[in-house]
């Protein structure tokens, strides 16, 4: 007992300092520094919203296009964030395994939560400002949209805990990262409600986790106005899974790892 | 005490796998001062990571009971992009120490002035023996692994380095990976000869310093 308190006191430790690490590397002291997080989502999601504005019109089975925009787009780049950073992750930051506390759930947490939290900043802050210039909502309900965005954010961790030791494996899973993220967007809810799609389209696409869970956030934003399908256990059944998977991955991979 | 229990280590190799350590036993006391040697290739260094835990073994067992620096070495343990002030900081606090506490000792030790505001991949290997010295030295560890990088070093940094680790802290353990007999005479009391995969003490490093001279 008292070497697990004293474990993760140390675990806490270097989280924190990785962070901070994280923090200054990433995105340096000068400039705006950590506020890109925000901003490159908000100019996505008016930028697209515009011309979906011009093409659709401002509204589409009765929501907002910029809204619906954002709603989708904010947590796709949650995802594609954290699995960016997460490919080939512990042989590049080998230097910090000469420090033995340092253990590689510890990187793959750190860059999680960074992504996690400036992601919700920026879901806030778009949010807000599209609702001043009334192209938002006033979220119908805080809790399924808050729900929706932690199975969202589980879910793409969970994947990512798999990916990260297989990439230090394969050469080629690197290589077909970029596609694969751009072939999945169909079926990550994304850009369509599956209330939108034919019969068949929407049996296919709710067996994607991450399409349940974009339902129920879009569900807590647009309340009754869109007709959410959605059933929690599956994206929490899916996660649970891929994140045993992921660990006894990780705990493999460092076995074999060779630090420079 | 560190204590190394039938230790192998293979990395993969085409389609096979290179064998370089074949069962290493090891036992390490406090102040106990131990020589690695053998030639280049011969496992030195990966013993030294294992030892560190900077690597796992392929199978076998290594037991740590005391504290034991990171493998001081020409490559690890610094981030190269970030400042030495910067590397210092974060080193400082995942040891659990308060950089404060530190800042003067590493000032004063490194001795590397204003140089400490730019990033470590510009520095030399003897600045960077400098840096890792100093933390290392101001975070008191029970055991130092050195990875050949205290010979880069000019006299007063070995002046120093003598002082610090053996007249000030005669209780502490040291393995030093290196090819220098007039080093490993200096620093150590024992020596351990790594050949073919497979290790031998001897508990006169003179001794040891001539099998290694008949590789």
């Amino acid at each position: 007992m008292a070497s697990l308190v004293s474990g993760w006191k140390i675990q806490r430790r270097v989280i924190q300092a990785l962070m901070l690490r994280e923090l200054v590397t990433r995105f340096g002291r000068e400039n705006i520094g950590f506020l890109w997080m925000m901003v490159e989502p908000l100019l996505f999601a008016v930028l697209v919203g515009l011309v979906w504005r011009f093409m659709h019109g401002p509204e589409e089975h009765g929501v907002s296009v910029v809204a619906f925009v954002a709603t989708g787009y904010i947590p796709i780049t949650l995802f594609r964030h954290i699995l960016g950073r997460a490919i080939r992750v512990f042989s590049v930051n080998g230097s910090l395994l000469y420090h033995r506390q340092i253990k590689i759930l510890d990187l793959l947490l750190v860059r999680f939560v960074i992504e996690f939290i400036g992601s919700m900043m920026a879901y806030l802050f778009i949010g807000v400002i599209l609702i001043i210039l009334g192209e938002f909502p006033i979220p119908a309900d805080f809790g399924k949209l808050f729900l929706g965005w932690i199975l969202y954010s589980w879910f793409s961790l969970s994947l990512v805990l798999i990916l990260a030791p297989l990439s230090e494996w394969s050469d080629v899973l690197e290589k077909l990262v970029p596609v694969t993220v751009y072939v999945m967007i169909p079926v990550s809810g994304t850009f369509s409600m599956v209330s939108w799609l034919t019969p068949d389209a929407q049996r296919a696409v709710l067996y994607s986790p991450f399409v349940h869970a974009m339902e129920l956030m879009r569900e807590g934003v647009f309340g009754t106005v869109i007709h959410a399908q959605y059933d929690i256990s599956v994206p929490i059944g899916a996660s649970l899974v891929l994140t045993l998977i992921g660990l006894s991955l990780c705990r493999r991979v460092r076995r074999d790892l060779v630090v420079e | 005490m560190i204590i190394c229990d039938d230790v192998t280590k293979s990395y993969p190799m085409g389609t096979g796998r290179k064998q370089v350590l074949r069962g290493v036993n090891l036992t390490l006391e406090p102040g106990e001062h131990l020589a690695v040697l053998g030639r280049n290739g011969a496992g030195k260094t990966t013993l030294i990571k294992l030892i560190g835990g900077v690597e796992m073994p392929t199978s076998g067992r290594i037991r740590r009971h005391m504290t034991l620096s990171w493998p001081l070495g020409f490559g690890g343990g610094f981030q190269g992009s970030l400042t030495g002030y910067d590397n210092a900081r974060f080193i400082a606090r995942i040891y659990g120490l308060q950089y404060s506490a530190i800042k003067d000792f590493v000032e004063d030790f490194s001795e590397l002035g204003v140089q400490l505001k730019m990033p470590v991949k510009t520095y030399s290997s003897g600045m960077r023996a400098r840096l890792a010295f100093a933390l290392s030295i101001a975070i008191e560890f029970d055991c130092y692994l050195i990875d050949e990088i205290i010979m880069v070093g000019d006299a007063k940094f070995h002046e120093r380095c003598h002082y610090e680790l053996f007249v000030k802290r005669p209780e502490r353990a040291l393995i030093f990976a290196s090819h220098s007999p007039e080093y490993v005479r200096e620093f150590c009391d024992s020596g351990f000869v790594i050949d073919q995969g497979m290790a031998k003490r001897y508990k006169d490093v003179n001794e040891a310093l001539e099998v290694y001279s008949q590789l």
